[in-house]
């Protein structure tokens, strides 16, 4: 036999060698392929344009204030068949979650918090120049006001009504601002978390774009801002600067109303998405059962309210229509889908001047505020116009048109908080299960929600006391 | 490493004691002999005898001259023994007296001794060598027929037969008979107890004996058994330790083949499938099981840690046929016709019409339909609705509605279906195949049609395979180069689901003529038939017409091009270079005419009222295409040396060592045309831009939009070596080694690779000097252990973010961010330990093996649960571990009774595999139950069924009661949302921990005849039972269980289905569903199927045009043969129709 032969097989070791050497070289960028093109590292403005597009996270908004408002019953037995947060959450009862985690009222909301901090963190990775700017101060703008928005969302929710007393004291929500989700959630004070709602907004007025877009509503403009922090003011009762800065949105934005007469009250849903009152897009969430668009003829309307509006008044008939048997239900709302309308629009901003004005002593100006927004509400030519006489007549009609004008926007239930804690002692009363729960304004903790047992078990953050 | 050298250290001290002990031997023990020889003539070899034994030697006339030289090694024999290896095929013969040698020559008888050669499926092997054992030179070939004729010159002469690409056989011819000769594939010197394979790693080939790793390997006879269009199917029941899983449930990330148990949770679970040496990343569908040759199964670590990261769920390699050198062409035609019952409808139970309506009635009176009957969006009444609505209004007379509602009390929907919708299937196989070679090539060509009407009508497969391919020897003894070509397309008519939309089970299809009729789906019967004023397309739903209407096929084509080349460098080593292209698309087209009640439907809701009672329609008129392809590119190539020697050390060594690249590209085009009429190839143009009230309900949406375009790219760099040492025969080492890389989306290069390996040992004990158990002639020893991977490529160590397929509500593009960052993820590894015993019994009459093996899948992707404030519900990474173990039993019989050949194999698997770490709680134990997930719990299997504890139906009021923290309890909500898995009891695993088969059959003369029985034992499944939410709210079509509710006190005493409650509960309805009355044992035994056979070769019958003719019958499904359950469910069809018994005839023809 042969011998082994070295130096053939030495060539060959070379050979093969080399060949590794190539592959070796090539392979680096080989194997830097996508391997999906619908994977993405967000890296560009166009990316992070396109995180804060996700409407199915951004847009939505909580569900269980609205739910724990006076603004419908739930009719039909179809209490029974809610799911358990909705359900308690009708009752005010002690526990809410039924032991459930993953709430999404609180899940969703921190979704937006972890998006939007994506985005502030990635976008000092993106260079500055003079041809991105404009885009880049609006990306980073959207993304604080985003936040912002969820944290305010939130603190309607799980943290009780802001009181300048005893706000420093108060727990409020955890305020997270990083994307690690490493990083341990703890819960700051109520003072805390209406100042970084507070500071995220200003922060974002000076970087967003003045105009409001036509088409991508979702996206927030200065007026957006704006109205959000009249929004935020009003909540915490500081009515100078709801005023303030209602008065400065409303002069950036200077859109139309709409007049309700060029609406066709005989469709399912008259107002479309794009009308000129609309600041900023967002909808509620879309677990509701009782609050969507097939369960509307079980959600009856509050016969107080149904009956405050006057029978010329076309938000009778563009907000609600009724069953064969006479029952108010809901029709939709101001983005023409099956999901509530829970943005801004300029209809609140009006609504806010004019109660920041009243309060501030100028009942004329709260009742032209008012006029201006309800003379187009009424059936053309039927319109009275309002007037006061006094600063708390005016207010006393502010707040009633408030209610009729934004009801099932999300804002009942904080207007029910700060209300009754200035004394207007609003009591209300349901019996869905043959016994009567009421809500007293004594009740102080069912105001406040319990934060959802999965948050608790991990973090171990104090519990609201309920 | 450490490991690996310990082991080598132990086994080369092993094998230098046993040296030691040899010459030992030698030299202490006269009376036996150890002697070497090498081309030393007899006279040499009787002189060193002499020396070693002092026996003279004397011999009679020229003997010396006569002799041949001798070859030979013997060691420790017996002065017989070695004499007898001296003299063996001489032309002398020896007898001993005293201490003398005598030598006389042997007496001539020239005699003609005539026969056949065959493989082993009894074909004709032509070129096959046959010689005089001892004298070569005598050699003869065999005819195109196989037939040779051959001298011999002594009484008993042995003959030898061989060829190069098959088994080398000996044998003793019998006065005058013809001998008939098979010789099983390859070339291997083996002893004749030995259960004889070759086994395909898609990298090398080798003899099982050489091997430390667990295959299964299903020969060519066994792929040809079962008569089925799909190679898989093939495998079902006659492999080892092979799985195929029924009753699967989509989301659950279950695979259909496992082997040996699960060992990922979310990551691929499908075993890699390998054909022509590379991953095949097609449909194995498109393979024609008639050109396979043989499937080997890759089990344990060395076996499959070849393929690396590929490997965790084990390796199926599918071999094709190829042609032999100097082979005649040879061609054979082979068809099949199989025809198959129609599918039982009535096996699934559901509620009988006349209980449905009873319960629509109920509900009607309850006033559960009047939220429908006053929805402004005109939701669709069942008929029976309809008519007790009508009633109630007074319009229509109690009896009328009486009389109508009884009408619909005898009509069944399926009577409907089985007649228009279901049918006979009939299966037609055609193949034709031509192989062959010259002494410098050889080729293989064939090519098959496929036609599957299934049961469904309108339904159809058709299927056309081409293959070839070469292979050249350009250089004799240095290059060979081989080519290869498949292709592979099919069309499939998909028009039938066997369903239609409605639930209730009343409906009738059609009329008296076989006109369709129209049911209510979606909207009212009223409404449909009104909306619009005539100016909409029609709005009413008519199932039959669907069927007659649906225009909905699949094409596809795949085609595979290789090419190889092997350059022999030196003898024993090569190298070998190749290269695989492969192309598929898949392109499904549904055309949904103007007559498809979707598109009627779509165009209608889109209508928009204009001014004055006018109408526009964004959605044009006419039909509605939608196309989706799918197609891939994949291209392999690998460059690798193969050295085989068998002078090292006195050892055999066998090593591979290579290289190669990988890349499948996969791209995914969805379109869909508006207003498209066929055969005019036109379409026009909508407004997706624009939001639009639908007609019906006034919801504003805009036009689906569904034209999209994704890729994908799998791409991999691997490097690997597999090398494996035997010595003396009897002592193997082996190991492998390989390193896989790949585009793992946003992990750091060093992060790209995972290394894995495997080591083995076996130990032929049967050779062992001191073996001496003449029963058992055959016993091997061995044990592996290694790790193989699996990929997960949905994880990434960055933040990564999905492109959303849905466009926001403003048509902006969007991302849903899918992964937070996770720099530490790592590949997922499976350790696989495994021993095994192969053994035969003389003459092969009882062999087989045993193995027991651990698998623990380390790493494994998993899920955790995080604090819902991060902006994070779960985190995935590699949290989780998985281990199995599990026991693989093959045995298989021979025996002769009578003239009957009876052939059985027995197979058993044994495997447990659970969960062992799991970080993330799943929440309240319902969670437990939902079978569209991974449901992982740390100490059970992965797929496990568990139950609430049932404490019987209340008394008082049929609600079914079960316990919560040591207490009965009927508040459901607290016992299905309870955190404490305490409240959960597991049963036992979903999936059968005992299978097998046992599989026998029995030759007589020409005639075969075999079946095959299989079982799956030990496992749970959970049955269907009435839930009255679902039937309540037309989901389900409830069940009869529905009949032995309980009704009244007392009644609890025989049943334990609860009482009927309105409003429905489904916190009640699913805690019965779950709780532990509804569990069955899955255990059953089947008789899977039948074959029978029966062989004309012109050997036989002369007159035969052709060489030879099998003509065979299959039957399938044919049934259960004892089950666990009582209620007559078949396990492995749980929640569907159990395949319907089929039954083929064929016939082969070999020209």
């Amino acid at each position: 036999m042969k011998p082994f032969s070295f130096s053939r097989i030495g060539v060959l070791v070379l050979l093969l060698a080399g060949l590794g050497m190539i592959v070796s070289c090539s392979r680096s960028s080989f194997l830097d392929k996508k391997p999906n093109t619908t994977l993405v590292v967000p890296s560009t403005l166009a990316d992070f344009q396109a995180l804060l597009d996700n409407t199915a996270v951004i847009g939505q908004v909580p569900v269980l204030g609205e739910i724990s408002a006076d603004n419908f019953y739930a009719g039909n037995n179809s209490w029974t068949t809610l799911d358990v947060a909705e359900k308690n959450a009708y009752i005010w009862a002690s526990d809410i979650f039924g032991g459930q985690g993953q709430d999404q009222d609180w899940d969703v909301p921190y979704q937006q918090v972890f998006y939007a901090n994506v985005v502030l963190e990635g976008l000092p990775g993106v260079r500055v120049d003079s041809s991105n700017v404009t885009q880049w101060n609006a990306i980073k703008g959207a993304a604080l006001f985003t936040r912002a928005f969820a944290f305010y969302n939130l603190a309607q929710l799980f943290a009780p009504v802001y009181d300048s007393a005893t706000a420093g004291t108060d727990l409020g929500i955890p305020l997270r601002l990083s994307a690690d989700i490493n990083a341990v959630s703890v819960r700051s004070s109520v003072q805390q978390t209406y100042d970084q709602i507070l500071y995220d907004l200003h922060l974002a007025e000076t970087l967003l774009p003045s105009a409001v877009p036509f088409y991508n509503r979702n996206r927030p403009s200065l007026p957006a801002a704006q109205a959000l922090l009249a929004r935020v003011y009003l909540s915490i009762r500081d009515y100078a600067n709801a005023k303030l800065s209602a008065d400065s949105c409303l002069q950036t934005y200077p859109g139309s109303l709409m007049d309700y007469n060029t609406l066709d009250a005989t469709v399912s849903y008259p107002i479309s998405k794009l009308n000129t009152e609309t600041l900023y897009q967002a909808n509620f969430l879309m677990y509701t059962q009782i609050l969507a668009g097939n369960f509307y003829q079980q959600c009856v309307i509050d016969s107080v309210l149904y009956q405050s509006y006057a029978s010329n008044d076309l938000r009778r008939v563009i907000f609600y229509r009724t069953t064969s048997t006479g029952s108010p239900y809901l029709k939709g709302s101001y983005n023409g889908t099956a999901y509530l309308f829970g943005g801004l629009a300029i209809d609140e901003v009006y609504l806010i001047r004019a109660e920041g004005r009243a309060r501030m002593g100028d009942y004329n100006g709260a009742m032209a505020d008012l006029n201006s927004l309800l003379s187009t509400r009424w059936r053309m030519g039927t319109f009275p116009g309002f007037s006061a006489s006094t600063a708390a007549e005016a207010l006393d009609t502010v707040l009633l048109e408030r209610r009729k004008e934004l009801a099932f926007r999300g804002l009942r239930w904080t207007d029910l908080r700060r209300l009754n804690k200035e004394g207007y002692n609003i009591t209300i009363a349901r019996n869905p299960d043959g016994q009567i729960h009421t809500l007293k304004p004594v009740d102080l903790p069912l105001y406040t929600l319990p934060i959802p047992p999965d948050v608790i078990a991990f973090t171990g953050m104090p519990q609201n006391p309920r | 490493m450490g490991f690996i050298k310990t082991v080598l250290l132990v086994l080369l001290s092993a094998t230098c004691l046993l040296e030691g002990t040899t010459v030992y031997c030698q030299s202490t023990a006269p009376t036996s002999f150890t002697l070497t020889e090498k081309n030393a003539s007899l006279q040499k070899t009787l002189t060193d005898i002499q020396g070693m034994s002092g026996y003279t030697f004397v011999g009679e006339g020229d003997w010396p001259k006569m002799a041949h030289l001798l070859s030979f090694s013997v060691k420790n024999v017996t002065l017989k023994q070695l004499l007898d290896t001296c003299f063996r095929d001489q032309p002398l013969t020896y007898t001993l007296k005293g201490t003398a040698i005598i030598i006389g020559i042997r007496p001539l008888k020239e005699e003609w001794v005539h026969g056949y050669v065959q493989d082993t499926n009894k074909q004709p092997l032509s070129g096959a060598t046959v010689y005089i054992r001892g004298s070569p030179s005598e050699a003869v070939t065999t005819k195109e027929n196989g037939e040779f004729r051959i001298r011999t010159h002594y009484t008993d002469a042995w003959l030898v037969f061989t060829n190069f690409n098959f088994e080398t056989r000996q044998l003793q011819p019998e006065d005058g008979k013809d001998l008939i000769v098979q010789l099983k594939d390859r070339i291997v010197e083996l002893t004749d107890v030995s259960v004889m394979a070759t086994v395909h790693t898609g990298y090398q080939t080798f003899n099982k004996e050489t091997a430390t790793g667990s295959f299964s390997k299903v020969d060519n006879e066994l792929v040809n058994r079962r008569v089925d269009p799909y190679i898989l199917n093939r495998m079902d029941g006659v492999t080892s330790s092979v799985l195929f899983n029924k009753n699967l449930v989509s989301g659950s990330n279950a695979s259909a083949i496992t082997i040996r148990g699960r060992s990922t949770i979310f990551a691929n679970p499908d075993p890699l499938i390998v054909i022509d040496n590379f991953p095949y990343s097609g449909d194995v569908n498109n393979i024609n099981p008639d050109d396979v040759e043989s499937i080997t199964v890759l089990k344990d670590a060395a076996a499959a840690s070849i393929w690396g990261a590929f490997s965790g769920n084990g390796v199926i390699v599918i071999t094709t046929k190829k042609g032999r050198y100097n082979q005649a062409p040879r061609l054979s035609f082979n068809t099949s016709l199989t025809v198959g019952q129609k599918p039982n409808l009535y096996y699934q139970p559901i509620l009988s019409s006349n209980d449905y309506i009873d319960v629509e009635q109920y509900l009607f009176h309850k006033g559960f339909y009047n939220q429908q009957v006053n929805n402004p969006q005109h939701l669709a009444l069942s008929p029976a609705v309809e008519i007790l609505y009508a009633d109630s209004l007074g319009q229509l007379s109690h009896a009328d509605a009486q009389t109508q509602l009884d009408a619909l009390r005898g009509q069944d929907t399926r009577r409907d279906l089985d007649k228009y919708f279901y049918r006979h299937s009939l299966n037609q196989q055609y193949s034709l195949q031509l192989a062959g070679g010259g002494t410098r090539n050889q080729y293989f060509l064939s090519a098959g049609y496929d036609r599957d009407l299934s049961n469904l009508v309108r339904n159809e497969y058709n299927r056309i395979t081409l293959n070839g391919n070469n292979t050249y020897c350009l250089v004799p003894q240095k290059l060979e180069i081989s080519t290869g070509l498949s292709f592979t397309s099919s069309k499939m008519y998909n028009n039938n689901s066997g369903t239609i939309s409605t639930i209730y089970p009343y409906s009738r299809l059609a009329d008296a003529n076989g006109n369709a009729l129209s049911i209510p789906y979606q909207l009212r019967a009223s409404y449909a038939d009104t909306a619009g004023g005539g100016q909409l397309l029609d709005w009413h739903y008519r199932p039959l017409d669907e069927l007659r209407n649906a225009d909905n096929t699949t094409g596809l084509i795949d085609y595979r091009l290789n090419i190889g080349a092997r350059y022999t460098i030196r003898k024993g080593l090569n190298a070998r270079v190749y290269y695989q292209y492969g192309q598929g698309s898949t392109d499904v087209q549904n055309y949904q005419s103007q007559l498809a009640y979707s598109t009627r439907y779509l165009i209608n809701e889109y209508t928009q009222p204009g001014p004055g009672g006018t109408f526009t329609m964004p959605i044009p008129l006419g039909g509605i295409f939608d196309d989706i392809v799918t197609s891939y590119q994949a291209n392999n190539i690998r460059g690798q040396l193969y050295y085989d020697d068998s002078a090292i050390a006195g050892g055999i060594l066998n090593a591979i060592a290579g290289a190669e690249m990988r890349d499948v590209e996969g791209n995914i085009n969805t379109t869909r045309l508006y207003g498209y009429t066929k055969g005019e190839a036109s379409s026009m143009a909508v407004d997706y831009v624009d939001v639009y009230s639908l007609y019906s309900s006034g919801q504003q949406t805009r036009i689906p939009y569904l034209d999209q375009k994704t890729g994908t790219s799998d791409r991999f760099v691997s490097y690997y070596t597999n090398a494996a040492y035997t010595y003396r025969h009897r002592y193997i080492l082996s190991a492998s080694a390989r390193r896989d890389e790949s585009n793992l989306f946003g992990v750091k290069a060093n992060q790209k690779g995972v290394p894995l390996w495997s080591v083995g040992g076996a130990w032929e004990v049967s050779k062992e000097d001191f073996y001496h158990l003449s029963w058992l002639p055959f016993l091997k020893l061995r044990v592996t252990n290694g790790y193989n991977g699996n990929v997960d490529r949905n994880v990434s160590a960055f933040t990564t973010a999905n492109i959303n397929n849905i466009n926001n509500i403003y048509g902006a593009t969007n991302f849903l961010i899918v992964n937070p960052p996770n720099p530490s993820l790592r590949w997922e590894r499976v350790n696989i330990l495994n021993a095994g015993i192969d053994f035969s019994t003389k003459k092969n009459h009882v062999g087989g093996s045993l193995e027991y093996y651990i698998k623990s899948g380390k790493d494994l992707i998993g899920q955790s649960p995080v604090d819902p404030t991060t902006g994070v519900v779960q985190f995935t990474g590699n949290t989780s571990d998985m281990r199995a173990n599990g026991i693989d039993l093959t045995l298989h019989t021979n025996a002769d009774i009578g003239r009957v050949h009876w052939n059985s194999v027995l197979l058993f698997s044994f495997v447990r595999d659970r969960v062992t770490t799991y970080k993330a709680s799943l929440g309240p134990v319902i969670n437990y139950f939902y079978p569209g997930t991974p449901n992982p719990l740390a100490g059970h299997p992965l797929y496990s069924v568990y139950a609430f504890r049932w404490a019987g139906l209340d008394p008082q009021t049929g609600d079914p009661r079960g316990w919560l923290d040591g207490k009965i309890t009927n508040n459901y909500n607290n016992v299905l949302n309870s955190s404490d898995l305490s409240n959960l009891v597991y049963k036992g695993p979903a999936n059968p921990p005992y299978f097998g088969s046992w599989r026998n059959s029995f030759n007589w003369n020409h005639w075969e005849v075999s079946f095959n029985i299989v079982y799956k034992l030990g496992y749970f499944f959970r049955r269907n039972s009435i839930s009255y939410t679902s039937l309540f709210s037309g989901i389900s079509h409830g069940h009869p269980d529905y009949e032995r509710r309980w009704q009244k006190p007392g009644d609890e005493l025989y049943t334990n289905v609860p009482s009927m409650t309105y409003p429905a509960n489904l916190s009640r309805d699913n805690f019965y569903q779950y709780s532990e009355v509804l569990l069955e044992k899955g255990d059953h035994i089947r008789l899977q199927d039948l074959q029978l056979s029966y062989d004309i070769l012109r050997n036989n019958v002369h007159r035969l045009p052709v060489r030879s003719i099998r003509l065979y019958g299959y039957a399938n499904n044919i049934g259960i043969l004892w089950r666990a359950n009582h209620q007559g469910i078949d396990p492995d069809y749980i929640m569907s129709i159990p395949n319907p018994r089929t039954l083929a005839l064929g016939v082969k023809v070999d020209f």
